[in-house]
């Protein structure tokens, strides 16, 4: 992954953060992190201010996602997200506990990238983030 | 009402029914009868009648015969005498006719007796005048006119026929007044009897019409009864739908998040693991840098033994950490599967036709191989065919059949029966095994989501008969169980044979 690449990553859970983090670590990645814990931070840090988004325009980000969090839902970012001009060819990678197959149905219509179910098992956890993170060494992602 | 005044009633109504129907049978019998008596009593009145008129004309007759014979005593015309036989034929002729008509009075009859006596005399005396008359002997008969006029034979006739006629006019007064009395009595019955049979038909009616306002009356309570209960039912099914409903979803909520907590225990639990191999591994390198020399500079470590003291302390992080483990993994298995009911809670059912017997087999044919393993037969007799979700089905015969095998009793040839049989349109079905039964206390319990009973030597989460209850009730049937502790169990399941539309489905 091209070094100027900021990954977000939206995740109410600061153990979870952190137990993500340290595997896309051990991938080789080395990009900035940039953790929310809440949705309302994370929509004001993407969108800016005035909500246009213009705020992000010609960095290159790749946003991690969780559905379940304190404030508001996963999927009503990720519909703004994927409804914003600037920021609708960032990557959104859904990364959260639900299996339950009409949420997974509705986040791809809704235009989410990948769809991984985090796995309580912990090897299996472990895991899946490393190979997102290897996953992330080799993609491109285009710039707002 | 009650059906003892239901019944009370009905009997009140045949009886007057038959009170009508009585009074009615001895008003028609009695006015034949009264009516008969009148006919017969205006018979005799008449009869006195014409028994008076007869003996008037007897005496009619006597008093000819006397007229003529004295006139043909003073003038000799043939006229008179000819005028005096005809009478004299015609007497006797009267006194039979007399005599026939009252020969069923004694009294009258004695009386006729008497005057036919009487007139035999007389008509001897006339027959004596006349002869006496042709022999010129005018004198002599006159004497005997004039004694015969005098004579006993006159004076009985008068007597008598006065007697008679006033026997008669008595008779005939005695008649009247029994033909007025029978008239009367017709009159009044007939009266009394219609009547009777008016009121008895009021009474009817007014009963009819009491009974048509209490059936209409229970009618409409009926009609708002129901209308009030579908309501009702309605009402319920709403409740019972939503409150099922509130409770997936929130088991759907709880075990979702409690998924996120273990997520991080299990993680950290084994970043603690590499954690403490690090620490341990650090421990050994430096106890022996300091006990001896620097042996084992290798960074992997893999040479490195610890003293005895830190293996154990190193035991016992490792003991530790697999015990959180294992509790982790289990309660993993126990929200997995609270998060596979409340899907399968949700999902919607597709009612097709099932051959029950094929579904069966089909259901053996995949667990035959642990079957064979436990030595055990599975029977199925005749099963009724049902409309219903096929998955569904498959799920239930499948858990049962599978736990019927599971707990057989060790070293015993296992006997498993499936019967069915259809009653009231619901179908039977009834899985039996001679396994080790379950003690009749825990019959509720093993229904129960995550309870088992018995000894637990087998694996399992106990979910599996909590899932096929909730999936019977949701094909709208039943479940139960017979059972006692090593005697077998019979698990029974009744399922309406035809699909419903109000069944569980939720209406999305």
């Amino acid at each position: 992954m091209s070094k100027p690449v900021t990954i977000i990553m939206i995740e109410d859970d600061e153990g979870h953060a952190r137990l993500i983090e340290r595997n896309i670590r051990r991938a080789g990645v080395n990009n900035e992190i940039v953790p929310f814990n809440n949705g309302t931070d994370a929509v004001r840090y993407l969108f800016g201010a005035d909500g246009s988004g213009l705020a992000q325009r010609g960095r290159a980000l790749l946003i991690l996602l969780d559905l379940n969090l304190p404030d508001m839902t996963g999927i009503e970012i990720l519909r703004r997200i994927k409804e914003n001009k600037c920021l609708k060819r960032s990557p959104v990678v859904v990364l959260t506990t639900t299996d339950d197959s009409q949420e997974i149905q509705r986040c791809y219509e809704l235009g989410c990238n990948v769809y991984i179910v985090k796995p309580v098992n912990y090897e299996s956890f472990a895991n899946a983030i490393r190979q997102l993170g290897l996953f992330f060494s080799v993609i491109q992602v285009p710039r707002t | 009402m009650t059906p003892d005044l239901r019944r009370r009633r009905a009997l009140g109504q045949i009886l007057l029914f038959a009170a009508g129907l009585l009074v009615l049978t001895v008003i028609s019998a009695g006015s034949v009868y009264l009516v008969n008596k009148a006919r017969d009593d205006n018979a005799w009145v008449l009869h006195a009648i014409e028994v008076q008129n007869q003996v008037n004309a007897l005496l009619l007759q006597i008093r000819r015969a006397e007229s003529s014979a004295r006139g043909y005593l003073l003038t000799s015309g043939q006229q008179f005498l000819s005028d005096h036989e005809t009478s004299v034929a015609a007497i006797m002729p009267a006194v039979d006719k007399l005599a026939a008509t009252t020969r069923h009075n004694p009294v009258q009859a004695e009386s006729v007796k008497l005057l036919r006596a009487a007139l035999e005399k007389r008509l001897a005396q006339f027959a004596q005048e006349i002869s006496l008359i042709k022999q010129d002997d005018r004198a002599g008969a006159t004497a005997l006119v004039r004694e015969a006029a005098a004579g006993d034979p006159t004076g009985i006739i008068r007597a008598v026929a006065t007697g008679m006629i006033s026997a008669e006019e008595q008779l005939f007064a005695q008649r009247t007044a029994n033909a007025d009395r029978s008239q009367t009595l017709a009159a009044s019955m007939t009266g009394i009897g219609s009547g009777l049979v008016v009121v008895l038909a009021c009474i009817a009616v007014w009963l009819v019409r009491r009974s048509t306002r209490a059936r209409d009356k229970a009618e409409a309570l009926l009609r708002d009864a129901n209308v009030h209960l579908e309501a009702t039912v309605d009402e319920r099914t709403a409740d019972l739908r939503e409150a099922n409903d509130e409770i997936q979803r929130f088991a759907y909520i709880v075990s979702h998040d409690l998924r996120a907590p273990l997520v991080n225990i299990m993680g950290f639990t084994s970043e603690l693991e590499e954690l403490g191999k690090d620490i341990f591994r650090r421990i050994a390198s430096l106890t022996r840098n300091s006990a001896a020399a620097p042996v084992a500079a290798s960074a992997d470590g893999a040479g490195l033994v610890l003293d005895d003291p830190d293996r154990q302390l190193s035991q016992d992080f490792s003991e530790a950490l697999s015990f959180i483990k294992s509790s982790i993994g289990k309660m993993d298995r126990l929200i997995t599967a609270i998060l596979n009911l409340t899907r399968e809670g949700r999902r919607e059912f597709e009612p097709i036709m099932i051959d029950m017997r094929e579904q069966i087999e089909a259901i053996v044919t995949t667990i035959a191989h642990q079957a064979a393993e436990a030595n055990a037969q599975i029977r199925i007799d005749p099963l009724p065919d049902i409309t219903s979700d096929r998955l569904a089905i498959e799920q239930i015969f499948s858990n049962l059949i599978d736990n019927a095998i599971k707990y057989l009793k060790p070293g015993v040839p296992g006997q498993i029966t499936v019967r069915g049989r259809s009653k009231l349109g619901y179908a039977i079905f009834e899985v039996t095994d001679n396994g080790r039964g379950i003690d009749p206390k825990d019959h509720q319990r093993i229904f129960d989501l995550f309870r088992r009973a018995g000894t637990q030597d087998k694996p399992g989460q106990g979910i599996g008969l909590a899932h096929v209850r909730a999936l019977v009730r949701r094909l709208g049937g039943t479940m139960s169980v017979q059972s006692e502790l090593n005697a077998g169990s019979t698990f029974t399941i009744t399922l309406p044979i035809k699909w419903n539309a109000s069944n569980r489905n939720r209406e999305s």
